[in-house]
């Protein structure tokens, strides 16, 4: 259904009908062009409550039997509460133009064991959009910051049932932020290591306030409160708290602390035999055997509870632990 | 979603303007479809941005044809047309017409009005078509032999027109250049 805006034109008085979103209109009495402005409003999309409460409690159910959770969390687990909300949300989507020029560097080794570094040019066009999303109010202790989903039907009809938090923060700081964003995906995406040459244009085209659905579930287990959320568009956990078992964190210390050590001392070993006789392979060994002891001893120390979602003191995942082992590896490549 | 137009026009008196805090009147053309356009005729706008191009120095990696080239279109400075779509075009789109036609510059003869053809909606601004400017010109210097590695130039805008372009969308939905 269109929405048409009555208004009343300034030179002949004759009533004048709009349809929602146009500002420029002929007088069907006088002919005079006229132009209504108002405020610069932001377009609002609110995303239908698709998910009943049965599913969103059977989804965090579900929920519970993945991901190293307490064993008998099914079965001593009790639903307190779930309720419905709105979530308000900046969604913008912002278009890089430009050219980033340089070189990368790749390091050759003969069988002399000589080094030869050889410079390859790149030049690479960015024309990309990128679409960025962030809460518009502050989320709390609800581990959701951005919109992964932006798909399903729109409808404003569950406005008047469902509580909705008001959006506190402001267009300008979101276009400001998905401008950074979008820059620094740029950046990363040319894959340019050394640049000599850089030009890049960054334009916001669209920005757009969405309303969310989703159910908060607050639940119970060993008279602990636990809290999950679970999209209403899509029926998905979206983030959530839960306990860990302490069989999986005994285990993980157990089986670290032996692998490591097999692999640290294996490769010690290994590398002082007369037809190895390498001392690097004990290097890599001991590096090898120290990440895992380090794996293990995350997953010990924080194991008691699970967390999923965008918290700001969230743990590291596996691919967060991966990436700090790396680094830790490469750092140590480098002081050798 | 309706896209809206950025720019307004007086069927009245044929004046484009656009507001962004005041009104600002803008010169613009409109183009003449060739008498063999057939299908549904409609104008796509384009910002013709006329600018200097001064290149103090660059630096290109294997780049001896581009020398060659150079050489006999008689030096990297001066005035140039750049055509940037201000239509809400995808990227590859802008960018294939934005090259075509800065590279070789559409020639029709003009017309008063629009009459009954639709407008497509333009959604790039006046000042973004100037810093899309600079993009184009550096994806043509970019775009010839050799891998570009410094570029130290001042691109200066002397004045923007609205140039509409007649296309012709064909079974397919497919916008066909209807000149």
């Amino acid at each position: 259904m269109d929405i048409s805006v009555g208004l009343n034109c300034p030179t002949c008085g004759g009533a004048i009908s709009l349809p929602e979103g146009e500002t420029t209109i002929s007088c069907q009495y006088c002919g005079s062009a006229l132009f209504v402005e108002g405020d610069q409003g932001v377009t609002t999309i609110a995303f239908k409550n698709k998910a009943l409460k049965d599913a969103a409690v059977a989804s965090t159910q579900h929920w519970w039997t993945h991901g190293l959770k307490a064993r008998d969390l099914k079965k001593v687990g009790k639903i307190n509460e779930a309720y419905p909300i709105y979530l308000p949300f900046w969604k913008t989507t912002t278009r890089v133009a430009g050219w980033i020029c340089g070189y990368e560097e790749r390091r050759h080794t003969d069988q002399k064991g000589n080094v030869r570094v050889e410079k390859i040019p790149k030049e690479v066009m960015v024309l990309q959009d990128y679409v960025f999303s962030e809460i518009a109010c502050d989320p709390g202790d609800l581990g959701i910051r951005t919109l992964k989903n932006m798909v399903g039907e729109t409808s404003f009809a569950d406005f008047d049932m469902i509580p909705t938090f008001e959006a506190t923060t402001s267009k300008d700081a979101a276009v400001t932020k998905a401008k950074g964003d979008a820059l620094a995906k740029a950046r990363a995406s040319a894959h340019v290591p050394h640049v000599t040459f850089e030009k890049l244009h960054v334009f916001a085209k669209a920005l757009t306030m969405i309303y969310y659905p989703i159910w908060v579930v607050r639940y119970s287990y060993r008279d602990r409160m636990y809290m999950d959320t679970v999209d209403g568009v899509t029926g998905q956990v979206m983030s959530g708290r839960a306990p860990g078992d302490p069989l999986f964190q005994a285990l993980a210390v157990t089986f670290g602390a032996a692998g490591g050590g097999l692999v640290a001392a294996g490769s010690i070993i290994y590398a002082g035999a007369s037809y190895a006789n390498d001392v690097r392979i004990a290097g890599v060994g001991l590096v090898v055997g120290a990440v895992i002891l380090f794996l293990a001893y995350r997953f010990f120390r924080h194991g008691s509870e699970r967390v999923q979602g965008e918290f700001k003191e969230k743990h590291a995942g596996v691919g967060d632990l991966l990436k700090q082992a790396q680094q830790v590896s490469k750092t140590l490549e480098g002081l050798r | 979603m309706k896209q809206k137009d950025k720019l307004f026009y007086c069927a009245q008196c044929g004046t484009m303007h656009v507001r962004n805090g005041g009104v600002e009147k803008l010169d613009y053309e409109i183009a003449e479809f060739s008498p063999n356009a057939q299908g549904e005729k409609v104008f796509m706008p384009f910002w013709r941005v006329y600018a200097s191009l001064i290149v103090r120095s660059k630096n290109v990696e294997g780049g001896t044809l581009f020398k060659i080239a150079n050489f006999l279109k008689g030096g990297d400075s001066g005035n140039m047309f750049i055509y940037i779509p201000a239509a809400d075009l995808n990227t590859g789109d802008f960018r294939r017409m934005a090259v075509q036609f800065t590279s070789s510059p559409p020639r029709y003869s003009t017309r008063l009005k629009f009459g009954n053809e639709v407008r497509i909606p333009a959604a790039i601004s006046k000042q973004e078509a100037a810093e899309l400017a600079d993009f184009v010109v550096v994806t043509m210097e970019a775009e010839q032999p050799g891998v570009l590695q410094r570029l130290d130039y001042t691109l200066t805008v002397n004045d923007t027109k609205l140039v509409y372009l007649p296309y012709v969308r064909n079974a397919q939905g497919q916008l066909m250049p209807g000149l």
